[in-house]
Protein backbone atom coordinates (compact mmCIF):
# COMPACT_ATOMS: atom_id res chain seq x y z
CA UNK A 1 0.00 0.00 0.00
CA UNK A 2 2.56 2.26 0.86
CA UNK A 3 4.88 2.04 -2.47
CA UNK A 4 1.47 2.67 -4.27
CA UNK A 5 1.37 6.07 -2.33
CA UNK A 6 4.70 6.52 -2.88
CA UNK A 7 4.16 9.95 -5.34
CA UNK A 8 2.45 11.72 -2.34
CA UNK A 9 5.80 11.00 -0.45
CA UNK A 10 7.34 14.45 0.52
CA UNK A 11 10.53 15.38 2.24
CA UNK A 12 10.53 15.62 5.62
CA UNK A 13 12.86 18.28 5.96
CA UNK A 14 10.69 20.89 7.20
CA UNK A 15 9.36 18.53 9.98
CA UNK A 16 13.24 17.88 10.87
CA UNK A 17 13.51 21.96 11.24
CA UNK A 18 10.54 22.11 13.63
CA UNK A 19 11.54 18.83 15.53
CA UNK A 20 8.05 17.23 14.82
CA UNK A 21 9.77 13.88 13.35
CA UNK A 22 12.76 14.04 14.83
CA UNK A 23 14.16 10.40 15.76
CA UNK A 24 14.78 11.87 19.39
CA UNK A 25 12.37 9.75 21.90
CA UNK A 26 9.83 12.57 23.81
CA UNK A 27 7.24 11.24 26.01
CA UNK A 28 3.85 9.90 24.84
CA UNK A 29 2.39 11.27 27.67
CA UNK A 30 2.48 14.93 28.38
CA UNK A 31 4.55 15.31 31.24
CA UNK A 32 6.68 18.62 30.66
CA UNK A 33 5.27 20.78 32.20
CA UNK A 34 2.83 21.72 34.89
CA UNK A 35 3.38 23.00 38.87
CA UNK A 36 3.85 18.94 40.00
CA UNK A 37 7.04 19.05 37.92
CA UNK A 38 8.75 21.65 39.88
CA UNK A 39 7.11 20.34 43.09
CA UNK A 40 8.84 17.36 42.65
CA UNK A 41 12.29 19.03 41.64
CA UNK A 42 12.08 21.24 44.80
CA UNK A 43 11.35 18.59 47.07
CA UNK A 44 14.23 16.08 45.73
CA UNK A 45 15.98 19.83 45.90
CA UNK A 46 15.13 20.10 49.82
CA UNK A 47 15.71 16.03 50.41
CA UNK A 48 19.04 16.56 49.08
CA UNK A 49 20.08 19.54 51.28
CA UNK A 50 18.85 17.02 54.04
CA UNK A 51 20.34 14.10 53.13
CA UNK A 52 23.63 16.04 52.73
CA UNK A 53 23.51 17.59 55.89
CA UNK A 54 22.94 14.70 57.58
CA UNK A 55 25.37 12.68 56.00
CA UNK A 56 28.37 15.31 56.96
CA UNK A 57 27.12 14.93 60.47
CA UNK A 58 27.49 11.42 60.19
CA UNK A 59 31.20 11.66 59.10
CA UNK A 60 31.57 14.77 61.74
CA UNK A 61 30.84 12.08 64.35
CA UNK A 62 32.80 9.32 63.12
CA UNK A 63 35.66 11.63 63.07
CA UNK A 64 35.41 12.82 66.31
CA UNK A 65 34.80 8.97 67.84
CA UNK A 66 38.10 8.19 66.09
CA UNK A 67 40.07 11.08 66.89
CA UNK A 68 38.90 11.05 70.59
CA UNK A 69 39.39 7.08 70.53
CA UNK A 70 42.91 7.17 68.83
CA UNK A 71 44.16 9.75 71.06
CA UNK A 72 42.85 8.10 74.53
CA UNK A 73 44.36 4.21 72.41
CA UNK A 74 47.29 2.78 74.23
CA UNK A 75 47.40 5.68 76.93
CA UNK A 76 46.44 4.75 81.11
CA UNK A 77 46.17 6.98 83.69
CA UNK A 78 47.24 5.43 87.51
CA UNK A 79 45.99 7.78 90.69
CA UNK A 80 47.61 6.86 94.09
CA UNK A 81 45.33 8.21 96.09
CA UNK A 82 45.82 10.94 99.05
CA UNK A 83 43.85 8.24 101.82
CA UNK A 84 44.19 5.33 102.95
CA UNK A 85 41.27 2.71 103.19
CA UNK A 86 39.78 4.22 106.39
CA UNK A 87 39.43 7.66 104.74
CA UNK A 88 42.78 9.04 106.89
CA UNK A 89 44.74 11.90 105.10
CA UNK A 90 48.35 10.54 103.70
CA UNK A 91 50.64 12.75 103.98
CA UNK A 92 51.88 14.19 100.97
CA UNK A 93 55.49 13.12 100.80
CA UNK A 94 53.97 9.07 101.30
CA UNK A 95 51.99 9.71 98.44
CA UNK A 96 54.79 11.33 96.88
CA UNK A 97 57.07 8.54 97.16
CA UNK A 98 54.41 5.89 96.74
CA UNK A 99 54.10 7.49 92.99
CA UNK A 100 58.02 8.04 92.16
CA UNK A 101 58.00 3.87 93.26
CA UNK A 102 54.69 2.80 90.74
CA UNK A 103 56.65 5.41 88.30
CA UNK A 104 59.78 3.02 88.79
CA UNK A 105 57.80 0.32 88.19
CA UNK A 106 56.44 1.68 85.20
CA UNK A 107 59.75 2.92 83.57
CA UNK A 108 61.22 -0.88 84.50
CA UNK A 109 59.01 -1.89 81.65
CA UNK A 110 59.83 -2.51 78.25
CA UNK A 111 56.79 -1.44 75.87
CA UNK A 112 56.06 1.84 77.59
CA UNK A 113 56.49 4.59 75.45
CA UNK A 114 56.36 7.71 78.01
CA UNK A 115 55.46 7.81 81.53
CA UNK A 116 55.18 11.38 83.39
CA UNK A 117 54.06 11.89 86.84
CA UNK A 118 51.95 14.45 86.81
CA UNK A 119 53.46 17.66 88.72
CA UNK A 120 51.18 18.88 91.77
CA UNK A 121 50.83 22.40 90.81
CA UNK A 122 49.51 20.98 87.12
CA UNK A 123 46.50 18.68 89.15
CA UNK A 124 45.72 21.88 91.04
CA UNK A 125 45.26 23.44 88.02
CA UNK A 126 42.87 20.88 86.30
CA UNK A 127 40.88 21.24 89.83
CA UNK A 128 40.84 24.83 90.55
CA UNK A 129 37.71 25.07 88.16
CA UNK A 130 35.60 23.23 90.79
CA UNK A 131 37.56 24.10 93.72
CA UNK A 132 38.45 27.20 93.57
CA UNK A 133 42.34 28.99 93.82
CA UNK A 134 41.83 30.63 97.46
CA UNK A 135 44.02 29.18 100.12
CA UNK A 136 41.84 25.89 100.54
CA UNK A 137 43.46 24.50 97.68
CA UNK A 138 46.72 24.07 99.70
CA UNK A 139 45.43 22.12 102.20
CA UNK A 140 43.62 19.69 100.15
CA UNK A 141 46.05 16.91 100.19
CA UNK A 142 46.65 15.92 96.26
CA UNK A 143 46.40 12.57 94.62
CA UNK A 144 49.46 10.84 92.64
CA UNK A 145 48.66 11.13 89.09
CA UNK A 146 50.84 9.11 86.54
CA UNK A 147 50.21 9.41 82.63
CA UNK A 148 51.39 6.13 80.73
CA UNK A 149 51.74 5.67 76.72
CA UNK A 150 52.65 2.32 75.88
CA UNK A 151 54.15 1.64 73.13
CA UNK A 152 51.92 1.99 69.91
CA UNK A 153 49.90 -1.74 69.08
CA UNK A 154 50.98 -3.50 72.70
CA UNK A 155 49.05 -5.01 74.96
CA UNK A 156 49.77 -4.92 78.59
CA UNK A 157 48.13 -7.16 80.90
CA UNK A 158 46.77 -3.86 83.04
CA UNK A 159 45.46 -6.17 86.03
CA UNK A 160 48.82 -7.91 86.61
CA UNK A 161 50.17 -4.49 86.16
CA UNK A 162 48.13 -2.86 88.57
CA UNK A 163 48.97 -5.72 91.07
CA UNK A 164 52.47 -5.45 90.81
CA UNK A 165 52.01 -1.22 91.67
CA UNK A 166 49.35 -1.81 94.70
CA UNK A 167 52.37 -3.39 95.69
CA UNK A 168 54.12 -0.15 96.48
CA UNK A 169 50.43 1.54 96.46
CA UNK A 170 48.15 -0.66 97.69
CA UNK A 171 45.70 1.69 96.85
CA UNK A 172 46.70 2.96 93.56
CA UNK A 173 44.14 2.77 90.29
CA UNK A 174 44.77 2.24 86.42
CA UNK A 175 42.33 4.06 84.87
CA UNK A 176 41.81 2.74 81.25
CA UNK A 177 39.58 5.57 79.96
CA UNK A 178 37.19 2.86 78.97
CA UNK A 179 34.18 3.67 80.54
CA UNK A 180 34.59 7.20 79.42
CA UNK A 181 35.02 6.15 75.99
CA UNK A 182 32.19 3.40 76.18
CA UNK A 183 30.03 6.61 77.60
CA UNK A 184 31.39 8.93 74.42
CA UNK A 185 30.77 5.99 71.97
CA UNK A 186 27.57 5.87 73.17
CA UNK A 187 26.74 9.25 73.20
CA UNK A 188 27.87 9.36 68.84
CA UNK A 189 26.51 6.44 68.50
CA UNK A 190 22.85 7.54 69.62
CA UNK A 191 23.82 10.53 67.07
CA UNK A 192 24.58 8.69 64.02
CA UNK A 193 21.49 6.75 64.89
CA UNK A 194 19.85 9.84 64.73
CA UNK A 195 21.63 11.27 61.69
CA UNK A 196 20.96 7.17 59.93
CA UNK A 197 17.18 7.99 61.19
CA UNK A 198 16.79 11.24 59.62
CA UNK A 199 18.87 9.22 56.04
CA UNK A 200 15.85 6.78 56.12
CA UNK A 201 12.70 9.53 57.05
CA UNK A 202 14.52 11.35 53.71
CA UNK A 203 14.12 8.30 51.35
CA UNK A 204 10.89 7.45 52.67
CA UNK A 205 9.44 10.95 52.59
CA UNK A 206 11.06 10.88 48.83
CA UNK A 207 9.43 7.64 48.38
CA UNK A 208 5.77 8.71 49.26
CA UNK A 209 6.03 12.10 47.60
CA UNK A 210 7.06 10.24 44.23
CA UNK A 211 4.68 7.85 44.06
CA UNK A 212 1.75 10.36 44.91
CA UNK A 213 3.13 12.76 42.14
CA UNK A 214 3.56 10.23 39.85
CA UNK A 215 -0.05 8.75 41.01
CA UNK A 216 -1.61 12.34 40.65
CA UNK A 217 0.73 12.36 37.27
CA UNK A 218 -0.67 9.23 35.80
CA UNK A 219 -4.75 10.39 37.16
CA UNK A 220 -4.10 13.88 35.23
CA UNK A 221 -3.27 11.64 32.34
CA UNK A 222 -5.61 8.70 32.70
CA UNK A 223 -7.01 8.72 28.97
CA UNK A 224 -3.96 9.30 27.51
CA UNK A 225 -2.49 6.72 29.11
CA UNK A 226 -5.33 4.11 28.52
CA UNK A 227 -5.17 4.53 24.59
CA UNK A 228 -1.55 3.84 25.05
CA UNK A 229 -2.02 0.81 27.39
CA UNK A 230 -4.99 0.20 24.36
CA UNK A 231 -2.32 0.29 21.37
CA UNK A 232 -0.41 -2.31 23.16
CA UNK A 233 1.90 -0.57 24.88
CA UNK A 234 3.88 -2.81 27.86
CA UNK A 235 3.61 -1.65 31.01
CA UNK A 236 7.54 -1.85 30.96
CA UNK A 237 7.20 0.57 28.25
CA UNK A 238 4.54 2.89 29.73
CA UNK A 239 6.79 2.78 32.87
CA UNK A 240 9.84 3.32 31.64
CA UNK A 241 8.50 7.13 30.43
CA UNK A 242 7.53 8.12 34.05
CA UNK A 243 10.73 6.47 35.02
CA UNK A 244 12.92 8.74 32.63
CA UNK A 245 10.88 11.48 33.75
CA UNK A 246 11.18 11.40 37.26
CA UNK A 247 14.98 10.67 37.20
CA UNK A 248 15.28 13.78 35.05
CA UNK A 249 13.73 15.48 37.20
CA UNK A 250 14.87 14.35 40.38
CA UNK A 251 18.64 15.06 39.30
CA UNK A 252 17.91 18.31 38.36
CA UNK A 253 16.39 18.73 41.62
CA UNK A 254 19.44 16.85 43.03
CA UNK A 255 21.87 19.48 41.19
CA UNK A 256 19.81 22.26 43.04
CA UNK A 257 20.28 20.41 46.31
CA UNK A 258 23.48 19.96 46.24
CA UNK A 259 24.72 23.31 45.56
CA UNK A 260 22.58 24.25 48.22
CA UNK A 261 23.93 22.02 50.69
CA UNK A 262 27.04 23.00 49.94
CA UNK A 263 26.73 26.65 50.57
CA UNK A 264 25.11 25.55 53.73
CA UNK A 265 27.26 23.34 55.08
CA UNK A 266 30.14 25.95 54.18
CA UNK A 267 28.64 28.72 56.59
CA UNK A 268 28.38 25.79 59.19
CA UNK A 269 31.83 25.20 58.73
CA UNK A 270 32.45 29.11 58.82
CA UNK A 271 29.55 29.73 62.08
CA UNK A 272 31.39 26.79 63.99
CA UNK A 273 35.18 27.39 63.36
CA UNK A 274 34.15 31.34 64.60
CA UNK A 275 32.93 30.07 67.80
CA UNK A 276 36.00 28.81 68.68
CA UNK A 277 34.47 25.68 70.13
CA UNK A 278 36.79 22.91 71.84
CA UNK A 279 34.78 20.23 72.75
CA UNK A 280 35.09 19.00 69.40
CA UNK A 281 37.92 18.21 67.26
CA UNK A 282 38.49 20.46 64.41
CA UNK A 283 36.64 18.49 61.70
CA UNK A 284 37.72 19.11 57.38
CA UNK A 285 35.32 16.74 55.13
CA UNK A 286 38.04 13.90 53.25
CA UNK A 287 37.86 14.20 49.65
CA UNK A 288 35.98 10.56 49.62
CA UNK A 289 33.59 12.38 51.75
CA UNK A 290 32.84 15.39 49.73
CA UNK A 291 32.57 12.95 46.55
CA UNK A 292 30.13 11.42 48.50
CA UNK A 293 28.22 14.17 49.33
CA UNK A 294 28.07 15.20 45.70
CA UNK A 295 26.59 12.01 44.28
CA UNK A 296 24.57 11.73 46.92
CA UNK A 297 21.45 12.97 45.00
CA UNK A 298 22.11 9.98 42.35
CA UNK A 299 20.98 7.30 45.23
CA UNK A 300 18.04 9.82 45.60
CA UNK A 301 17.18 9.78 41.97
CA UNK A 302 17.83 6.34 41.36
CA UNK A 303 15.23 5.84 44.68
CA UNK A 304 12.67 8.16 42.76
CA UNK A 305 13.21 6.09 39.50
CA UNK A 306 12.43 3.12 40.86
CA UNK A 307 9.60 4.46 42.99
CA UNK A 308 7.81 6.00 39.71
CA UNK A 309 8.07 2.28 38.05
CA UNK A 310 6.95 0.48 40.89
CA UNK A 311 3.94 2.90 40.99
CA UNK A 312 3.31 2.48 37.30
CA UNK A 313 3.13 -0.89 37.12
CA UNK A 314 1.37 -1.49 40.34
CA UNK A 315 -1.41 1.74 38.63
CA UNK A 316 -1.28 -0.20 35.20
CA UNK A 317 -2.02 -3.67 36.89
CA UNK A 318 -5.67 -2.19 37.32
CA UNK A 319 -6.07 -2.53 33.80
CA UNK A 320 -6.88 -5.62 31.66
CA UNK B 1 -8.59 -16.59 13.29
CA UNK B 2 -11.31 -14.86 15.88
CA UNK B 3 -13.81 -16.53 17.73
CA UNK B 4 -16.47 -16.00 20.39
CA UNK B 5 -18.18 -18.48 22.34
CA UNK B 6 -20.72 -17.80 24.71
CA UNK B 7 -19.26 -14.41 25.64
CA UNK B 8 -21.24 -12.28 28.14
CA UNK B 9 -19.95 -9.01 29.48
CA UNK B 10 -21.36 -7.20 32.33
CA UNK B 11 -19.96 -3.95 34.07
CA UNK B 12 -19.88 -4.60 37.94
CA UNK B 13 -23.50 -6.26 39.31
CA UNK B 14 -25.35 -5.01 36.88
CA UNK B 15 -27.12 -6.74 33.96
CA UNK B 16 -24.97 -8.69 31.36
CA UNK B 17 -24.62 -6.01 28.48
CA UNK B 18 -23.25 -8.60 26.27
CA UNK B 19 -25.19 -12.13 26.73
CA UNK B 20 -23.74 -15.15 25.35
CA UNK B 21 -22.26 -13.89 22.24
CA UNK B 22 -21.02 -16.80 19.71
CA UNK B 23 -19.21 -15.79 16.37
CA UNK B 24 -16.36 -16.34 14.17
CA UNK B 25 -14.56 -14.10 12.11
CA UNK B 26 -12.47 -15.27 9.10
CA UNK B 27 -9.15 -14.09 7.95
CA UNK B 28 -9.62 -11.02 5.62
CA UNK B 29 -13.89 -10.54 5.94
CA UNK B 30 -15.24 -7.50 6.25
CA UNK B 31 -18.31 -7.07 8.83
CA UNK B 32 -20.37 -4.07 9.54
CA UNK B 33 -21.93 -4.10 13.19
CA UNK B 34 -24.82 -1.84 13.01
CA UNK B 35 -27.70 -2.10 15.83
CA UNK B 36 -29.59 0.50 18.20
CA UNK B 37 -28.04 2.93 20.26
CA UNK B 38 -27.63 1.37 23.50
CA UNK B 39 -27.24 -2.35 22.06
CA UNK B 40 -23.92 -3.15 23.41
CA UNK B 41 -21.73 -2.06 20.49
CA UNK B 42 -19.02 -0.13 21.97
CA UNK B 43 -18.62 -2.96 24.47
CA UNK B 44 -18.47 -5.31 22.22
CA UNK B 45 -16.12 -3.61 20.03
CA UNK B 46 -13.69 -2.56 23.74
CA UNK B 47 -13.54 -6.61 23.80
CA UNK B 48 -12.16 -7.19 20.39
CA UNK B 49 -9.77 -4.69 21.06
CA UNK B 50 -9.32 -6.11 24.48
CA UNK B 51 -9.96 -3.35 26.60
CA UNK B 52 -12.15 -5.20 28.46
CA UNK B 53 -11.89 -8.76 29.36
CA UNK B 54 -15.41 -10.51 29.23
CA UNK B 55 -17.23 -11.73 32.43
CA UNK B 56 -17.36 -15.47 30.97
CA UNK B 57 -17.03 -17.04 27.56
CA UNK B 58 -14.16 -17.64 25.63
CA UNK B 59 -12.42 -15.34 22.94
CA UNK B 60 -9.74 -16.30 20.41
CA UNK B 61 -7.47 -14.16 18.61
CA UNK B 62 -5.13 -14.99 16.08
CA UNK B 63 -5.26 -18.98 17.83
CA UNK B 64 -4.76 -17.90 21.33
CA UNK B 65 -7.02 -17.91 24.02
CA UNK B 66 -7.04 -14.52 25.85
CA UNK B 67 -7.78 -15.91 28.73
CA UNK B 68 -4.55 -17.64 29.08
CA UNK B 69 -2.53 -14.60 28.05
CA UNK B 70 0.07 -12.77 30.23
CA UNK B 71 0.18 -8.93 30.49
CA UNK B 72 2.85 -8.96 27.74
CA UNK B 73 1.64 -11.05 25.64
CA UNK B 74 -2.15 -9.23 25.66
CA UNK B 75 -0.27 -6.16 25.02
CA UNK B 76 1.50 -7.48 22.09
CA UNK B 77 -2.09 -9.23 20.51
CA UNK B 78 -2.96 -5.26 20.93
CA UNK B 79 -0.17 -4.32 18.32
CA UNK B 80 -2.02 -6.41 16.22
CA UNK B 81 -5.67 -4.63 16.26
CA UNK B 82 -5.78 -1.20 14.79
CA UNK B 83 -8.88 1.22 16.43
CA UNK B 84 -10.42 4.04 14.85
CA UNK B 85 -12.43 5.48 18.36
CA UNK B 86 -15.63 7.46 18.02
CA UNK B 87 -14.56 10.09 20.07
CA UNK B 88 -10.78 9.97 18.10
CA UNK B 89 -9.14 9.92 21.29
CA UNK B 90 -5.94 11.53 19.67
CA UNK B 91 -3.15 12.91 22.18
CA UNK B 92 -3.57 16.83 21.97
CA UNK B 93 -0.04 17.90 22.75
CA UNK B 94 1.07 15.89 19.57
CA UNK B 95 1.01 16.98 16.41
CA UNK B 96 -0.90 15.03 13.76
CA UNK B 97 2.41 13.63 12.19
CA UNK B 98 3.34 12.07 15.93
CA UNK B 99 -0.40 10.83 16.78
CA UNK B 100 -0.20 8.70 13.79
CA UNK B 101 3.67 7.51 14.37
CA UNK B 102 2.93 6.74 17.99
CA UNK B 103 1.29 2.82 17.04
CA UNK B 104 5.01 2.28 15.06
CA UNK B 105 6.66 3.91 18.02
CA UNK B 106 5.17 1.18 20.20
CA UNK B 107 6.11 -1.42 18.06
CA UNK B 108 9.74 -0.10 17.87
CA UNK B 109 10.05 0.38 14.48
CA UNK B 110 13.16 2.01 13.14
CA UNK B 111 12.89 5.81 12.90
CA UNK B 112 13.72 5.86 9.31
CA UNK B 113 10.21 3.46 8.39
CA UNK B 114 8.35 5.76 10.91
CA UNK B 115 9.13 9.12 9.00
CA UNK B 116 8.45 7.82 5.57
CA UNK B 117 4.93 6.13 6.25
CA UNK B 118 3.70 8.07 8.41
CA UNK B 119 4.64 10.98 6.08
CA UNK B 120 2.87 9.22 2.69
CA UNK B 121 -0.25 8.06 5.06
CA UNK B 122 -0.88 11.66 6.14
CA UNK B 123 -0.18 12.90 2.70
CA UNK B 124 -2.99 9.97 1.60
CA UNK B 125 -5.50 11.11 3.68
CA UNK B 126 -5.29 15.07 2.54
CA UNK B 127 -3.73 16.53 5.41
CA UNK B 128 -0.34 16.72 4.21
CA UNK B 129 0.10 20.08 4.59
CA UNK B 130 -1.56 19.83 8.76
CA UNK B 131 1.78 17.37 9.66
CA UNK B 132 2.32 20.00 12.46
CA UNK B 133 -0.84 20.42 13.54
CA UNK B 134 -1.88 20.14 17.13
CA UNK B 135 -5.77 18.20 16.78
CA UNK B 136 -7.41 20.45 18.87
CA UNK B 137 -6.19 22.88 16.13
CA UNK B 138 -8.17 20.41 13.50
CA UNK B 139 -11.32 20.48 12.36
CA UNK B 140 -13.94 17.15 13.49
CA UNK B 141 -13.40 15.88 10.34
CA UNK B 142 -9.45 16.05 9.97
CA UNK B 143 -8.83 14.79 13.59
CA UNK B 144 -10.82 11.52 12.14
CA UNK B 145 -8.52 11.30 9.44
CA UNK B 146 -5.96 11.49 11.64
CA UNK B 147 -7.29 8.71 14.20
CA UNK B 148 -7.87 6.48 10.96
CA UNK B 149 -4.36 7.12 9.66
CA UNK B 150 -3.48 6.16 13.29
CA UNK B 151 -5.25 2.95 13.53
CA UNK B 152 -3.76 1.44 10.09
CA UNK B 153 -0.33 2.94 9.93
CA UNK B 154 0.74 -0.66 11.66
CA UNK B 155 -1.62 -2.52 9.03
CA UNK B 156 -3.38 -4.35 11.68
CA UNK B 157 -4.73 -7.43 11.58
CA UNK B 158 -7.78 -6.60 13.16
CA UNK B 159 -9.53 -3.27 12.18
CA UNK B 160 -11.86 -1.99 14.20
CA UNK B 161 -13.66 1.77 13.66
CA UNK B 162 -16.84 2.91 15.76
CA UNK B 163 -18.71 5.37 13.39
CA UNK B 164 -15.16 6.26 11.19
CA UNK B 165 -17.25 8.18 8.54
CA UNK B 166 -19.31 10.17 11.27
CA UNK B 167 -17.52 13.68 10.82
CA UNK B 168 -16.60 13.12 7.27
CA UNK B 169 -18.66 14.59 4.15
CA UNK B 170 -19.19 11.61 1.61
CA UNK B 171 -16.71 12.19 -0.98
CA UNK B 172 -13.61 11.47 2.25
CA UNK B 173 -15.82 9.35 3.84
CA UNK B 174 -15.99 7.09 0.42
CA UNK B 175 -11.99 7.28 -0.13
CA UNK B 176 -11.48 6.12 3.50
CA UNK B 177 -14.19 3.09 3.61
CA UNK B 178 -11.96 2.80 0.08
CA UNK B 179 -9.26 2.72 2.59
CA UNK B 180 -10.59 0.05 4.65
CA UNK B 181 -11.40 -2.11 1.39
CA UNK B 182 -8.22 -1.76 0.44
CA UNK B 183 -6.83 -2.87 3.23
CA UNK B 184 -9.17 -5.53 3.89
CA UNK B 185 -8.02 -7.09 0.33
CA UNK B 186 -4.50 -7.60 1.96
CA UNK B 187 -6.01 -9.45 4.28
CA UNK B 188 -6.98 -7.39 7.18
CA UNK B 189 -9.92 -8.48 8.83
CA UNK B 190 -12.20 -4.96 9.35
CA UNK B 191 -15.38 -4.75 11.98
CA UNK B 192 -16.94 -1.32 11.50
CA UNK B 193 -19.46 -0.16 13.69
CA UNK B 194 -22.21 1.72 11.96
CA UNK B 195 -25.31 3.34 11.84
CA UNK B 196 -24.88 4.29 8.16
CA UNK B 197 -27.66 2.10 6.21
CA UNK B 198 -26.38 3.64 2.60
CA UNK B 199 -22.40 2.98 3.51
CA UNK B 200 -23.84 -0.59 4.94
CA UNK B 201 -26.28 -1.47 1.55
CA UNK B 202 -23.28 0.23 -0.42
CA UNK B 203 -20.25 -1.74 0.63
CA UNK B 204 -22.56 -4.85 0.35
CA UNK B 205 -20.39 -6.68 3.19
CA UNK B 206 -21.38 -8.96 6.46
CA UNK B 207 -23.64 -7.67 9.00
CA UNK B 208 -23.19 -8.52 12.75
CA UNK B 209 -26.59 -7.44 14.25
CA UNK B 210 -26.56 -6.58 18.27
CA UNK B 211 -30.14 -6.05 19.59
CA UNK B 212 -30.29 -6.04 23.34
CA UNK B 213 -26.84 -7.24 23.92
CA UNK B 214 -27.26 -10.63 21.80
CA UNK B 215 -25.83 -10.82 18.40
CA UNK B 216 -26.66 -12.35 14.84
CA UNK B 217 -25.17 -11.67 11.21
CA UNK B 218 -26.50 -11.33 8.62
CA UNK B 219 -25.71 -12.09 4.96
CA UNK B 220 -25.30 -8.87 2.46
CA UNK B 221 -27.66 -7.26 0.45
CA UNK B 222 -28.68 -8.41 -3.23
CA UNK B 223 -28.23 -4.81 -3.95
CA UNK B 224 -25.25 -4.18 -1.49
CA UNK B 225 -23.36 -7.50 -3.38
CA UNK B 226 -24.07 -5.70 -6.79
CA UNK B 227 -22.96 -2.94 -5.54
CA UNK B 228 -19.96 -4.57 -5.01
CA UNK B 229 -19.37 -6.65 -7.45
CA UNK B 230 -19.72 -3.85 -10.18
CA UNK B 231 -16.50 -2.35 -8.18
CA UNK B 232 -18.07 1.36 -7.28
CA UNK B 233 -15.33 1.84 -5.20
Amino acid sequence: MFALLAKFRNTLSRERALGVAKGKRRYDLPLTGGSSNSFLRLLIGLMSILGMLALAASFALSAMTTRWEQGLADKITIEIPASDSAGEMIAASSVRSMTDDAAKIIGARGDVLEAEIMEESHVRELLSPWLGEDMVMDSIPIPGIISVTFEKGTKPDIKALEAEIKEVAPRARIDTHESWLSEVARFTGALQFAAILLGLIISVTTLVAVAGGVRSKLSENKEELELLHLMGASDSYIAKQLQRHTLILSLQGGIIGVIGGAVLLFIIGMVAGNMGVNLVPDFKLGADQKIMLILLPLPIAALAMFTARFTVMRVLTKMP
Amino acid sequence: MIRYEHVGLRYGIGPEVLEDINFQLDPGSFHFLSGPSGAGKTSLLSLMYLGRMPTRGLIQMFGQNIGELGRDQLAAMRQRVGVVFQDFRLLNHMSAFDNVALPLRIQGRPEKEIQNNVAELLDWVGLGDQKYALPNTMSGGQQQRVAIARAVITRPRLLLADEPTGNLDDEIGFRLMALFDQLNKMGTTVVIATHNQAIIDKFGHKRMILEKGRLHIEEPTKHGLRKRLEGVY
